[in-house]
């Protein structure tokens, strides 16, 4: 039994053909697949997170890697930021896979239009964002943790959205006082309603906490998990995790970053309980940093990145795609990890494979500039 | 004191200031008819503040340094340097928010904000982070009382666009810069002009059309020439990166030679009736409601049309117009508004329970720093979600529980005047505590309306 959404419907009504649905075959509330996407803005340095055995970059970088007898082994050429000792588990695990060389077709490193790329993923000029068309395809509904929801979600497809607060939370009976005075205001009351009744998610743990830059990934992390894990809880979600621009004395900012980052994928697992086993999380940045140390003991904006998957649904405990290697003449522009893989032929492989969505919806309307895609990301 | 006081105080305004509403309940419409002047403009202290031009070169000397420096020294530099963008930055914040809570022309800066939305630049664009402050100074303040095109040139052409937009590093590729293949034509700018600032896609523009306009466009750039100092940092239009030739957009020619080409093309794009259209409509929108009434945006429409979008007359109409003076007042403030409008009311040096940087955070609204080209949204979807909702409801009670003892009924009658609802008085007088009843007033529906 196939049962559509509204949304579906009209979509298939919108004169597309739909030549396959077997993918969309779940109801809501019994299908409990998970697709979170982590977003870590300002090019978070992949060869610090997964670094090759390769005497060249450990030439190239001089001392800002870490110590190599501290390096996580994955037993395959390639070794984890020490810092990521749960991503390291989960890797053991089978619940974590790679790719170390992926970029959108931004080209220009510039900070602000690669976001804007890597969210939008559409056609040129597009004011909407992929993580929306692709719930418009798809029977979940969407959670943005954070404070405006960003461009990867702004769309036709309602989102939720919920932050961390940064003040004291209003008392029980301030709240009741104002339901009353907006009785007679529909907007005003409607809004306040739903805020009280968000599931999911604990105001006391939460409260302060996200001020401290050490808990603010934690709490970002495990306040999606706990309202996505809830009965009937949202399909899809995303956080952004900011401070990830590296260009000077990079060594101590990653070891505090991948420590953090590393703290909020556990707390993720634990909060998505059961979850988990059926989730997919996409970690990546808008692009990745320069093979080679600048002069402030840093990195500079570069091309390719890492795309780090998790969760109980990933076929983890291996790299994919192709490594293009760090000999000069491999490089792209001489300076950068060469982009093997388009970020959206992932993405769409990890949308089609773990959440069923319609292929040829994927390839027309969520992804129009991708290519072939991936196989065997997902545990079939 | 008439409700038309409060109307003029803060819909058109940025929120009544104690004794206000009574002072202008006199006459409200020549109230805010006194303020169409571009003296206002010069009323902004600029004292301290630093041009684009010097935040440029200051940029530059930077990363010139930065070369010859290595290690402690080199992260020295750089934090000595991000600390000094960082302060420009909160410099220009400060006194921007200093000056909307004081002026007594509060109708001209909300005018200023609406221009700046709409010729929305960021500091989301690294480079752009340097001029956003700069930019509402040089290109917007100075020009929002005169013609439409001439504010639309300003704002195009100056550095903060031009870098935001990426048209500074656009080159036309048979250009003599092209043909060394020093870069590639980028098409940011002239989409997002067709798009956005003028014509929308009700024009019915095609791919070809942008790609034309921007070819146009090339050379329009920022000085960076050492041997040409004192331009530096500054628009300048540079023949070499200039793409040769006549261009045609929306079916017209245009065979203008070098910088003049693309300052034509806007000028004819200004006066089109989608251009007209497109801003009547936005303001209409901002200054009335989410769903103005039509008769308010033709009136508008018209009156830019008719004198050939001058600026001074299409605000004129609006402040005659029958419909902006109905009640009650739908429009949600935007949380800068909220903060602002507060700050009017109680001083803004109260508003801020800790670091101003706290409360814009949390409401979702940094100055300065619109999440796209489009600029910030402004409609109560956006703005008055369950999750904003919650935070609006918490910076109210943490700034109540802040504040020294204060009569909420006063805070309201002076905000409101004839606006205050009875539900609202009710309520308040009926609070616990003399803090429940600040947090109940910010909070209430018409304070959070304009």
């Amino acid at each position: 039994m196939t049962i559509l959404s509204r949304r579906q419907s009209l979509y298939l009504g919108g004169g597309f053909l739909v030549s396959s649905v077997s993918g969309l075959s779940f109801a809501k509330g019994v299908d409990s697949r998970k697709f979170i996407f982590v977003m870590l803005r300002g090019a978070m340095d992949g060869l610090s997170a997964l670094i090759p055995d390769d005497e060249r970059l450990d030439a190239l970088r001089g001392d800002i890697l870490p110590a190599k007898n501290e390096r996580l082994d994955l037993g395959n050429g390639f070794r984890l930021h020490p810092k990521l000792e749960d991503v390291h588990k989960f890797y053991n695990s089978g619940e974590a896979a790679f790719i170390p060389a992926c970029a959108t077709s931004h080209r220009e490193r510039s900070h602000f239009e690669a976001q804007d790329k890597l969210e939008s993923l559409g056609q040129a000029g597009a004011k909407d964002g992929w993580l929306n068309r692709a719930l418009q395809v798809s029977d979940k509904g969407g959670l943005f943790v954070g404070r405006a929801v960003p461009l990867a979600f702004k769309g036709e497809a309602p989102v939720r959205n919920w932050s961390p607060p940064m003040f004291d939370t209003p008392p029980d009976q301030l709240l009741d006082r104002l339901s009353n005075l907006y009785q007679e205001d529909p907007l005003f009351s409607m809004s306040l309603e739903k805020a009280r009744n968000a599931e999911g998610f604990d105001m006391e743990t939460t409260k302060r906490e996200s001020r401290r830059f050490s808990r603010e990934y934690t709490v970002a992390l495990s306040s999606l998990g706990k309202m996505m894990s809830v009965e009937n809880g949202p399909g899809v979600g995303m956080v952004a995790l900011d401070g990830w621009d590296t260009h000077a004395g990079q060594a101590n900012d990653l070891n505090r970053k991948f420590a953090a980052l590393n703290e909020g994928l556990a707390a993720l697992k634990s909060s998505l309980g059961q979850s988990w086993n059926q989730s997919c999380i996409v970690v990546c940045s808008e692009f990745g940093r320069t093979v080679a140390a600048n002069g402030t003991k840093g990195t500079d904006h570069g091309t390719a990145g890492l795309m780090m998957l998790m969760g109980g649904a990933v076929k983890g405990g291996e790299i994919h795609g192709d490594w293009p290697g760090l000999k000069k003449a491999d490089l792209f522009e001489g300076r950068d990890l060469f982009p093997a893989h388009n970020v959206s032929d992932v993405l769409k492989s990890v949308l089609r494979d773990h959440l069923g969505l319609d292929k040829r919806a994927l390839d027309k309307e969520v992804f129009p500039n991708s290519g072939r895609g991936f196989d065997g990301l997902i545990r079939s | 004191m008439s409700l038309n006081g409060a109307i003029a105080l803060t819909r058109f305004g940025m929120g009544a200031s104690p004794e206000e509403i009574a002072s202008v309940s006199a006459s409200p419409k020549s109230w805010l008819l006194g303020q169409l002047n571009s003296k206002n403009a010069q009323s902004f202290d600029t004292q301290g503040l630093k041009p684009s031009s010097e935040i440029f070169k200051l940029a530059r000397a930077y990363r010139q340094d930065k070369k010859n420096l290595t290690g402690m020294a080199a992260q020295n530099a750089n934090k000595d340097y991000s600390q000094a963008i960082r302060r420009n930055f909160q410099q220009e914040i400060l006194r921007r928010e200093a000056h909307a809570t004081k002026t007594a022309a509060h109708f001209h800066e909300r005018l200023t904000r609406f221009w700046s939305n709409h010729f929305s630049v960021s500091n989301r664009n690294r480079q752009t982070r340097l001029f956003v402050g700069a930019y509402d100074r040089e290109a917007i303040r100075p020009f929002i009382m005169g013609n439409f095109q001439d504010l639309a040139e300003r704002a195009i052409l100056h550095p903060a666009m031009l870098s935001f937009l990426d048209n500074y590093n656009s080159i036309g590729p048979n250009s003599k810069a092209g043909l060394r293949r020093e870069r590639g034509l980028n098409e940011n700018l002239a989409r997002e002009v067709l798009e956005l600032h003028t014509v929308t896609p009700a024009a019915g523009y095609s791919q070809a059309d942008v790609t034309e306009f921007a070819k146009a466009l090339t050379g329009w750039t920022i000085g960076r020439r050492e041997r040409e100092p004192d331009k530096i940092g500054k628009t300048v239009f540079e023949g070499r990166a200039h793409e040769p030739g006549t261009r045609k957009v929306l079916g017209q020619l245009y065979s203008q030679k070098g910088g003049k080409q693309a300052l034509k093309i806007l000028s004819e794009l200004c006066l089109r009736p989608e251009t007209a259209q497109n801003i009547a409509l936005k303001l209409a929108r901002h200054f009335h409601s989410d769903t103005p009434p039509d008769s308010l945006i033709s009136a508008l429409k018209n009156r830019f049309m008719k004198t050939g979008g001058d600026l001074k007359e299409v605000y004129k109409t609006l402040i005659h117009a029958p419909e902006m003076w109905d009640a009650p007042l739908r429009k949600v403030k935007t949380p800068q508004e909220l903060i602002i409008s507060t700050g009017r009311m109680i001083g803004l040096e109260r508003v801020f329970p800790r670091r101003s940087r706290d409360s814009y955070e949390s409401l979702a609204q940094m100055p300065f720093s619109a999440p796209t080209p489009e600029g910030w949204p402004d409609n109560a979807d956006a703005w008055l979600g369950p999750d904003s909702m919650m935070k609006r409801i918490e910076w109210a009670n943490e700034l109540a529980g802040r504040l020294p003892s204060m009569d909420a009924r006063v805070f309201l009658k002076s905000a409101l005047g004839a606006r205050l609802s009875e539900d609202t008085l009710r309520s308040v007088l009926r609070a616990e505590s003399g803090q429940q009843a600040i947090v109940l007033a910010l909070m209430s529906p018409e304070f959070q309306r304009r």
